[in-house]
């Protein structure tokens, strides 16, 4: 490290923070007890106490930059413990979230998602491109959007007698690789941005970061992380490891069906609504259950966790989880049950609902997923928790 | 003003504690021509300077501070003082309150000479809360060595016992009355001075710090009884799970205080204390090392501050930013301390063959209601309201203090108490 640092205290970025739930963050009194509380914080430079004194004299680059933000889990224990009740683990949600908006593009956007008053501008826009494309197409005599739909040829209620899978699909893959190309734009910077601050702060015994070796880490990393592994460590927040859990893998498995659901209609051209009994079927059946009920514990957790800083953020995410679950389940079943008006209403509404979640992934809390995996990954690649053992 | 002339007499002032500030309270008050009565709840006066080994400023043994003033307590006609005694009720306003006061019975007399023959006698032992339950004592007891008066007590537990008997008819003196029954007196004062002082914080409460887990970690109070001349060990300073001589100790600051789960406020002077008690190492162990961990090192005052920069240039000693937050088992009875050393910012785990935590001080009104119309904080502090006047709290019973300003504080209070009768 260098000797001489110079301190350039950025107010604004501490206002940020603060604004994004670490609004206690000017209580600490730098005890290091945190560092100790920290169920998952490594010997070789531990956090979050670096982190607090960094938050506190605004130096923004020392931590959008670090990996150690990602490497926390939210466990709570160092809040709890604090003698200050200064919340480091409120600070790190505060400084992920910042630090998402920081590798997102376009930065506005960034600010909408994560603006309650932009909420409304938002939730329009998929209706808007919705209804706009179906009408457009409507008049090249394309009927991809019906509002009077009737049943399917097997006199069934059908979701794509309103909104043709063609529509959906027309929509969702352009969207969808929009995500990965702002997560991979994201990441060129990111991954980069770490390596030079651990570097910087000792953290790291490599000099340059080696593509095979990387990738190694990330095959050793992600089992540990759907085992959660370093979130069941956690103390306080503990209960929250099953309920993410179960969100976590409904979501790999609705990806997974709607993955071979799409194979199966374009490369098999089976049309939906498939039979209740298909394997995969069950799993989505199953997997939607999981979100919903993953999705109500993790939601009623931070209700009762009076001591924990929730804002926007995080709820933000949760409705969606928890939106997404229900819309889905309720719209399968008022298909089922022959509520033809309710059932087209309520998917329109899930369809709205995955809309958000695929455009506004690389912008919200959620991006989490990408960043966190990424920065253990580099943890495991950086050999500092081993370079002291 | 001289003791002749005196001043002029307009009522008795109540002092409710007998440790250093309660004295200094009454002696001030009474050597200015007030009677006072100093009521205190242990059998003997001098409060927690008694326990220590040596105290602040200068390092005195208690016998230096205490025996002069007793002496002064003893010369002096106008101040009455109640050991055993606990205030029960406090009635009427500033100028005039009836204060109801509770004798429990001490079963020994003023012919004892303390020579020991009834404990001698006595069969039964109950730990002995001088000394923090570190070793035990007779039922029948003097306090300590210094105690004043000087007199033996004889415990409440062993009376209708057969140990009882044994005590009276070992006693040539008839000093022994165990027919001795408690008594409530009415007392009228003008005003009221609490100094009721303080607790050490329940080391038990601090979850992550171990105490009462691994019988090596102690508390700065017992480690100071255990360096005392007059404590369990004659002054070796030892660890109690097998009486080895430390070779490495280590301090942890802010072992509750400091912490809005234990204590909010700092203690003030637990940092000098760990200094301190480095001394009493340092001294009686040429080799040993000690550690002290710590958020901030707070050493008020320029005198504290040379003691300090006298102890860091020791080079056993070692001074470590950060506060200890677990503490792990570690083989042969030793403990294994977790901290982040703020500077570096690295974790260490160092292991200790014993550990002192820096407890805080809890004001006594924290844990017991005071039976009186008093402001209290959260913490459990008394304020003191000039306004109002008539009671006022001096001492820890209004702020963490040393000796210094817990006598400077009390001389303060015997002037306000004394401002208080004239007014009327």
């Amino acid at each position: 490290m260098a000797d001489k640092y110079l301190v350039q205290p950025d107010v604004e970025f501490i206002k940020e923070i603060r604004g994004l739930g670490g609004d206690s963050l000017k209580k600490c009194f730098q005890c290091a007890t945190c560092s100790v509380a920290c169920p998952i914080s490594p010997d070789t430079k531990p956090f979050p106490r670096k982190e607090m004194i960094a938050a506190s004299w605004g130096l923004k680059d020392k931590l959008i930059s670090s990996p150690d933000i990602w490497l926390c889990h939210n466990c709570g224990d160092c809040s709890t413990m604090c003698p200050r009740g200064a919340k480091p683990a409120d600070v790190m949600s505060a400084l992920r979230m910042r630090a998402i908006k920081e590798y997102a593009t376009p930065k506005a956007l960034a600010e909408a998602v994560n603006d309650p008053k932009k909420l409304p501008l938002l939730a329009a826009v998929p209706a808007i491109v919705f209804i706009v494309i179906g009408m457009v197409l409507q008049v090249f005599g394309i009927n991809w959007l019906d509002f009077t739909p009737e049943l399917d040829a097997h006199g069934q209620i059908a979701h794509a007698q309103f909104f043709s899978t063609w529509l959906v699909d027309l929509i969702f893959v352009p969207l969808s690789i929009w995500a990965v190309v702002i997560f991979a734009l994201g990441l060129k910077r990111f991954i980069g941005d770490i390596h030079k601050n651990a570097l910087a702060e000792g953290k790291t015994n490599k000099d340059k970061i080696e593509i095979k070796g990387f990738l190694n880490a990330i095959v050793k990393v992600v089992p540990n992380i759907l085992k959660h592994r370093k979130f069941s460590e956690c103390g306080e927040n503990n209960d929250r490891a099953t309920p993410h859990m179960m969100v976590l893998f409904a979501f790999i498995a609705l990806a997974f069906v709607t993955g071979f659901f799409f194979f199966v209609l374009y490369g098999l051209g089976i049309h939906g609504p498939y039979s209740q009994f298909h394997p995969v079927k069950i799993l989505a059946n199953i997997a939607g259950i999981a979100l919903v009920i993953g999705g109500a514990l993790l939601f009623k957790q931070r209700l009762d966790k009076k001591d924990e800083m929730s804002t926007y953020k995080d709820w933000y995410l949760l409705w969606l989880v928890l939106g997404l679950g229900v819309t889905g389940m309720l719209s399968e079943l008022t298909r089922l049950a022959g509520a033809a008006y309710l059932t087209y209403f309520i998917y329109f509404i899930h369809l709205m609902l995955v809309f958000h979640l695929i455009a506004f992934l690389p912008f919200s809390k959620l991006a989490h997923l990408v960043y966190r995996t990424v920065a253990m990954a580099y943890n495991e690649y950086s050999e500092r928790e081993v370079k002291k053992a | 003003m001289s003791e002749t002339k005196g001043a002029p007499f307009s009522g008795s002032i109540m002092v409710v504690g007998g440790g250093i500030s309660g004295l200094t309270t009454a002696l001030e008050a009474a050597e200015v021509g007030y009677e006072v009565f100093i009521v205190e709840k242990n059998p003997y006066l001098g409060g927690r300077v008694a326990q220590l080994k040596q105290y602040f400023p200068k390092l005195c043994p208690p016998t230096c501070g205490l025996e002069i003033n007793f002496k002064r307590i003893k010369d002096n006609p106008r101040i009455k003082f109640f050991t055993l005694a606990d205030v029960e009720s406090v009635e009427g306003a500033a100028g005039s309150y009836n204060v109801t006061v509770k004798l429990n019975p001490r079963y020994v007399n003023d012919n004892c000479t303390c020579c020991n023959k009834c404990a001698e006698a006595c069969q039964a032992e109950v730990p002995n809360e001088f000394n923090f339950g570190m070793d035990k004592r007779k039922g029948a007891y003097l306090p300590h060595e210094m105690s004043y008066p000087a007199k033996y007590v004889i415990s409440p537990q062993i009376i209708g016992t057969e140990d009882a008997r044994r005590c009276k008819e070992a006693c040539p003196y008839d000093a022994v009355d165990l027919e001795m029954e408690a008594k409530t007196i009415e007392l009228n004062v003008g005003s009221i001075v609490w100094t009721t002082g303080w607790e050490p914080y329940d080391a038990a409460r601090i979850d992550n710090l171990g105490y009462g887990r691994y019988p090596n970690i102690v508390t700065n109070m017992m480690f100071e009884r255990l360096a005392a001349d007059n404590g369990p060990t004659g002054g070796q300073i030892l660890r109690p799970s097998d009486n080895k001589a430390p070779e490495n100790v280590a301090f942890v600051q802010c072992a509750g205080s400091r912490d809005e789960n234990h204590l909010p406020y700092c203690s003030y002077i637990c940092c000098m204390a760990s200094l301190k008690h480095t001394t009493y190492i340092r001294e009686q162990y040429p080799d040993a090392k000690v550690t002290i961990f710590y958020i901030d090192m707070r050493t008020p005052g320029n005198r504290y501050e040379k003691f300090y920069d006298k102890i860091k240039e020791d080079q056993n000693v070692t001074f470590i930013k950060g506060k200890v937050a677990a503490v792990e088992e570690a083989e042969d009875g030793r403990v294994t301390l977790v901290a982040e050393d703020a500077v570096s910012g690295e974790k260490l785990h160092q292991t200790f063959d014993m550990v002192v935590l820096a407890t805080g001080m809890q004001p006594t009104a924290a844990t017991t209601k005071l039976p009186a119309d008093l402001v209290v904080t959260e913490d459990g502090f008394m304020l003191n309201d000039y306004e109002k006047g008539g009671m006022f709290a001096a001492g820890c019973a209004n702020r963490p203090a040393d000796v210094m300003m817990s006598n400077q504080n009390a001389t303060g209070m015997a002037l306000k108490a004394i401002q208080t009768m004239v007014k009327r």
